[in-house]
Parts: structure tokens; C-alpha cells; sequence
């Protein structure tokens, strides 16, 4: 059924039914309720691809996250989605795998099957690249800071200072030596976090080993790995700093099979706050990763980009989210009243 | 008889403002509130993400409040449609924002400032979720946070302070270099209402604010040092529940106050009742304009070294026809100055020291200060 049936059944041109469909204010009450009613007795469905493509846009926005698996992700996506939703959009999901070539390939399709914009999480694209796209004029925002950008709205988190802050807190607890276990990818991400465990212990005036700086996969198997290595040193940790709660999972099961008690005589911290994290033996003192509204901000900033389109071109933003550290079990720390508040 | 003030330049009907809270948490809630009479509304405190509620959250002991309900529970987007369907109402909306990082509190408020704010309130002392700390008791914080919403927007930007810190004409004078326009102190204060000996355990779970009645003479003292502190307008906040309450504020220096817990107790329409007594105190005293009591008993706040120490006792007026009542001899009980036979009470000169307690705690006022 299309769109010709329903004029002619109708006894309207195509013009008319088309002004129904894309801007209904200009057609009399009448004629509209006819039209209408013609649809619904033919059960004609416009096409909606085809007509967003009339309108110049599409509804949907591409978000690319590095590993669809990791459920930080999946709290980020649910921050877009509820923006979108309320803007009645529609979100693709895109798994780049922190590979920079399917990042581009996958921002390729999506700039030619007309996506209204972009949400790159912790993306591996330059300088040139944002260049590009901005010269297709397809808004897009970046959640993850990067040092080089300028004229970029990012939403970002400070990874150093949250892991210094993390470090700080073992260090208060006099944990010495202190290890860590550090992700893979996403790697720009996992260095900051890295810079701030070395900035802190330079701070405290204590050394930074090379041998108590593990780097493997970012999931549970990596951490357990990690974890059965630095417990072979000669001196094994007293405090293990993991760059993501899945990492400190598999180094707490490790400890635990090796016949260490947490955080007695290793304590473990980690960083995201997973919804599992307060559910483990002991809880993970984690610092909480404001994955969801880091979502919501990227929403509202690709949003607002896309809506001033039409207006004259503004400042770029750079929106920093709060992390904040969760005092738990897993750190040793006796002063509930930090937990609770 | 004009009951209109001009706070942070805006021009308000009158200097009762409901306090940010769920009973703001609406379009529908602050029409309300004008309805009854509010010269501003301020919103319960818009937040990037939407905070859940925990059931139960409010306990009540007759006197004062404990609540554990952070912030508005609504998304943002939401709210902006709020705001949108109140602008144009008769009436001033203040705005309530928060976020933890200077440049997201930026974004805030130049989004509800576009979608019709008045004014903007910072909400940086809730006492609960955000630490050991409130937000406000880091004075370079609150210099960070109110700089960047000075930025932002060109409506006028109040700071909540709290009882939660150490100094807190410190911290206002920070909101002042800042750029802000205004101070509201204070905050609830951080609580645990009491224990159900029973089940053994606190009546809610968790450290909450402590409002009502019970904080106002905190509140009073904040008002006071932030006025003698700064040259920012202060609003008060903390235990206003009569037109009594509404002017010792005022005395103290503030020149609009804040009204929540009691709207919670009473309803909305106790909110008509203060102005309208209000109204009547004015009229009864000869007052033609707020501003000529506004911080007239500030002046009567002295240090140690400038309160003169006059010879005073004290004297009873007539007999006592409460037989069962013993309090003004209780209370005593330090200095022994007061006895009671039947119905006449005496006071030992010699060894009354002038503390004035009694004229306190007599029920039908039968004592006095007078000088030696």
C-alpha cells in the first residue's frame, strides 16, 4: 500500500496526504480526520525511513562504546537512551572493541545512512578525523577527555584525580606496599588512572616499583591473573588498586584461593561501582564511575549541538562528572561513618 | 502598608518564600503555592540525575523533623518542561540547582534559566549523600560552584548554607567575591531523630536532615552572622512556623525568610495565614514597610567585653495560684533563691544572681528582671 492508493481513495492529490503526514497544521480539521480515516481503512504505514529522509533527518543516534560487554557501558547507554527517548530518538549501538579501523568503518555507515548524531565514547580517533566528520556536518560529542581537542563538547571524568583520591585512602590506612592492577583498554582511560597511582604515591614520598604494576585483559580473568603474579613477588602487596571492578573480582577470588583473607591481609580496591560491587564477599570499596550520567550529560550536549545547527555556532562545553570514592569493606577502613555518608 | 520587599533585584509581593522541597516538587505544587500567597517559590533541588526515594523517609517527633529525601526525583528534561508551564505565572521562581563539578552546575543553571527561572538557589549543603562533609563547608568549593553559575547566567544566584560548618560568614563572604547575589542559610541540619528502644535501632536508617522548630535559634544565628558578615541579602531559613518567627528573622538581618517544614505539617494554606498575620503585626505596630525592622536587633548583639553588667534580680508579680507547679524552684536549684509557700513565692535577695532563667520557664510569667 502506498501513498498514491491512499490519495486516490481519498480523492485528494499525493500533495495533500504528504502535508497530512509531515505537517498536519496546514490541512483542515476535516480533510485531516478524512485522510486519516482513509489510512487507517487502507492500514497504510508511511515509510519512515524514507520520509525522515525528506525531512532532512532521522531520529537516530549512533553510540560507540569500546566493549558492549563491560556493564559501565551499558549504564552510559541507559543515561543516552533516556535523554533520546524523551527527544523521541532512537539509538543505534555500535561495539568498537577499542579498534580504531572499525571505529571508522562503522562511522562511515553511519554518515551515510544519515544518523542525526554521534556519542563517541573513549574513542581512538584524531585530530583529523573529528575533523572530518565535522566537515560532513554530523554533530557528534565525546564522552572521555582527550588533551589535544578544542572546539569538541566532551563529558569527561577525571580518571587521575578519582584514582588519586582511591590511593590516598589506602595510603591513609598505612597499606604499603600498594599494587595495581591495571586494564588494557581502554587505554587512555586505564594511563590517567595509572598517572594518578604513581602521582600518589610520589606525594607520600613512596616508591613506585615497576614489578607491582600489573598490566593484563580488562575482565575478571585478567585481574585474576594479574593478581596470581603479584602474589608470587617476594614481597607480596598489602593493597591491590584495580583499574575496574571486574579486575578486582577476579584478583579478590585469586587472593581468596591462595588462602589470604580480605582485606586483613591484602586489601582491594576497584573502580566503576558495578551494582555487583556491594554484593561480593567482602564489599568493594570501588570509586563510583558516573557512567549514567555521564550518558545523560553526552545526550544533552549532542542534543543541543544538533538544535543549534540552526542558530549561531556557541562554545564548545567540556562537562567534568563528579566520581566519588565508596568506602566499603575490601579497603580495611574502620570508620563506618565514611561508608554510611 | 507595603509588605513587598526587593530581594537580590527582584521585586517580591512579600518576603515569604517556600523553601525547596517535595512541597515544590511541581509545576502544579508552586502554583499552589502562589495560590496561597508565597511572594517566590524556590524548587525542590533540580539534579542532572534524577535521586530515588527510600520509604520511609521522614520521621517526626512532635517538635522537629527528620527527613532522608536528597533531591528532586524527576529528570532534568522533565523539569525544564516544569519550569516552561510556570514562567509566566504571577509569581518569582527560584530555581533550586546542584551537581558536584563546577562546569555540570554551570550547564544546569544556564538551561533552567532559559526555561523561565527567576533566580537560581545553589543546594550545597544537603547533609546527606554528598560525604562526611556538606559541599558548603569547603569554602573554595563554594567559591568554584557559584563562579561558574555566575558565568552562566545573568538572573540572580543565591547560595544555601548550613549549620554543618565552622564558619560561616567565611564561607558567605566566598559566595560574595564569588559573584553571587544572595545567601539562604540554613540547610537542615544532619540528624538522627532518635532510637526506638524496642527494635533497637534508629527510627529511619540513615543520617538525615533535622528541620522544624527545633533549628530555628540556629538558623537565627546564621541569619545574624551572615548579615553582620557580609553585604549580601541573606534569606532565612530553618523553623519558621508563625508571623513571630518571620520577624525575628527579619530583625536579625534577613530580608525574606523561607517557610517548608511547617507547609509540610500544616499544609499550604498555613503559608495564607502567616502573611495575613503578618499583615495584622504591621498594621498593629505602625510598621509601613519591612525595611524598617529589618536588622534592627542586630545592633543589640555585643561581645562579652561590650555587655554591661548591671545589678539586676529578679521580682514576682503576685501570687502563684498553680499548686502543683514547682518550676521556677526547680530551676533554681543552683542559687536555692526562689521558695514557695501555698501560694506566695519569694525571692532571697542575697542569693539570686539575675540569670533570668525563671522568667523563662514560669508558665503564666510571674517573673522579671529588674535592676538591684
Amino acid at each position: 500500500m502506498n501513498i498514491k492508493a491512499v490519495a486516490e481513495k481519498a480523492g485528494v492529490s499525493v500533495a495533500t496526504v504528504s502535508r497530512v503526514l509531515n505537517h498536519p497544521e496546514t490541512v483542515s480539521p476535516k480533510t485531516k480526520a478524512h485522510i486519516l480515516s482513509v489510512m487507517e481503512e487502507l492500514e497504510y504505514m508511511p515509510n519512515w525511513f524514507a520520509r525522515n529522509l525528506h525531512m532532512n533527518k532521522t531520529n537516530f543516534i549512533a553510540l560507540f562504546v569500546p566493549d558492549i560487554l563491560d556493564p559501565c557501558y551499558m549504564e552510559l547507554a541507559k543515561g543516552v537512551e533516556d535523554v533520546a527517548h524523551q527527544k523521541k530518538y532512537n539509538i543505534m549501538l555500535c561495539n568498537t572493541e577499542s579498534d580504531e579501523n572499525k571505529e571508522k568503518e562503522y562511522i562511515e555507515t553511519f554518515i551515510s545512512r544519515k544518523v542525526d548524531g554521534l556519542i563517541l565514547v573513549s574513542t581512538l580517533l584524531k585530530e583529523e578525523d573529528f575533523n572530518q566528520i565535522k566537515k560532513r556536518g554530523i554533530s557528534f560529542i565525546l564522552i572521555e577527555k582527550r588533551e589535544f581537542l578544542h572546539d569538541i563538547d566532551v563529558v569527561y571524568t577525571d580518571y587521575k584525580s578519582a584514582a588519586e583520591e582511591a590511593m590516598e585512602h589506602m595510603i591513609e590506612m598505612e597499606h604499603n606496599p600498594i599494587a595495581m592492577i591495571c586494564g588494557r583498554k581502554p587505554y587512555f582511560e586505564n594511563q590517567e588512572k595509572l598517572s594518578g597511582y604513581k602521582s600518589a604515591l610520589a606525594k607520600a614520598s613512596l616508591p613506585c616499583l615497576e614489578e607491582y604494576i600489573e598490566e593484563e585483559e580488562n575482565t575478571i580473568e585478567g585481574g585474576y591473573l594479574a593478581a596470581a603474579k603479584l602474589l608470587e613477588l617476594k614481597t607480596p602487596p598489602k593493597a591491590i588498586f584495580a583499574t575496574s571492578d571486574m579486575m578486582a573480582f577476579g584478583a579478590m577470588e585469586r587472593i581468596k584461593q591462595e588462602g589470604f583473607s580480605i582485606p586483613k591481609d591484602i586489601a582491594v580496591v576497584g573502580f566503576d561501582n558495578l551494582k555487583v560491587a556491594s554484593v561480593v564477599e567482602p564489599q568493594l570499596t570501588t570509586v563510583a564511575k558516573p557512567m549514567y550520567r555521564m550518558g545523560l550529560m553526552g545526550a544533552r550536549l549532542l542534543f543541543d549541538l544538533m538544535d543549534r545547527d540552526e542558530g549561531p555556532p556557541m562554545e564548545a562545553q567540556e562537562i567534568l562528572i563528579q566520581s566519588k570514592l565508596k568506602v566499603r569493606r575490601s579497603c580495611g577502613h574502620k570508620d563506618r561513618l565514611k561508608e554510611i555518608l | 502598608m507595603v509588605l513587598a520587599v526587593d530581594f537580590m533585584g527582584l521585586h517580591l509581593k512579600n518576603p515569604l518564600i517556600v523553601a525547596a522541597g517535595p512541597w515544590s516538587g511541581s509545576s502544579r505544587h508552586i502554583k499552589e503555592a502562589f495560590k496561597a500567597g508565597a511572594g517566590a517559590v524556590v524548587t525542590e533541588t533540580i539534579v542532572s540525575e534524577p535521586c530515588f526515594d527510600v520509604n520511609p523517609r521522614l520521621a517526626y517527633d512532635g517538635a522537629g523533623l527528620q527527613n532522608i529525601r536528597r533531591y528532586s526525583n524527576k529528570s532534568f528534561e522533565d523539569w525544564l518542561r516544569e519550569l516552561e508551564q510556570i514562567k509566566n505565572e504571577n509569581g518569582v521562581v527560584i530555581a533550586s540547582v546542584l551537581s558536584q563539578s563546577p562546569s555540570e552546575i554551570g550547564y544546569l543553571a544556564e538551561k533552567v534559566e532559559k526555561a523561565g527561572a527567576d533566580a537560581l538557589e545553589l543546594g550545597l549543603s544537603c547533609p546527606m549523600g554528598e560525604g562526611v562533609e556538606v559541599i558548603a563547608a569547603n569554602p573554595n568549593r563554594v567559591y568554584s560552584l557559584t563562579k561558574a553559575v555566575v558565568e552562566k547566567v545573568k538572573i540572580p544566584v543565591m547560595v544555601k548554607l548550613s549549620q554543618n560548618m565552622t564558619n560561616i560568614g567565611q564561607v558567605g563572604r566566598f559566595v560574595q567575591e564569588a559573584g553571587g547575589s544572595g545567601i539562604s542559610a540554613i540547610d537542615t541540619v544532619r540528624c538522627i531523630l532518635g532510637v526506638d528502644l524496642q527494635k533497637r535501632k534508629p527510627f529511619l536508617p540513615t543520617y538525615g536532615g533535622y528541620s522544624g522548630p527545633p533549628i530555628k535559634p540556629m538558623g537565627l544565628a546564621a541569619a545574624a552572622s551572615l548579615a553582620q558578615s557580609t553585604s549580601l541579602p541573606v534569606c532565612g531559613v530553618g523553623g519558621i512556623s508563625s508571623c513571630e518567627d518571620v520577624l525575628e528573622y527579619l530583625m536579625l538581618g534577613a530580608t525574606t525568610v523561607q517557610i517548608g517544614t511547617s507547609l509540610v505539617l500544616h499544609g499550604m494554606k498555613h503559608m495564607t495565614k502567616i502573611s495575613e498575620d503578618l499583615e495584622r503585626w504591621m498594621e498593629k505596630n505602625r510598621i509601613e514597610n519591612l525595611s524598617e525592622i529589618t536588622g534592627i536587633a542586630l545592633k543589640e548583639l555585643r561581645s562579652f567585653d561590650n555587655i554591661k553588667v548591671e545589678p539586676k534580680m529578679v521580682s514576682v508579680d503576685g501570687p502563684c495560684h498553680r499548686a502543683e507547679c514547682s518550676a521556677c524552684t526547680d530551676c533554681c536549684g543552683i542559687y536555692e533563691a526562689i521558695s514557695k509557700a501555698e501560694e506566695q513565692i519569694r525571692v532571697d535577695p542575697e542569693k539570686c544572681k539575675g540569670c533570668g532563667l525563671c522568667c523563662y520557664v514560669c508558665p503564666d510569667h510571674k517573673f522579671s528582671l529588674v535592676r538591684r
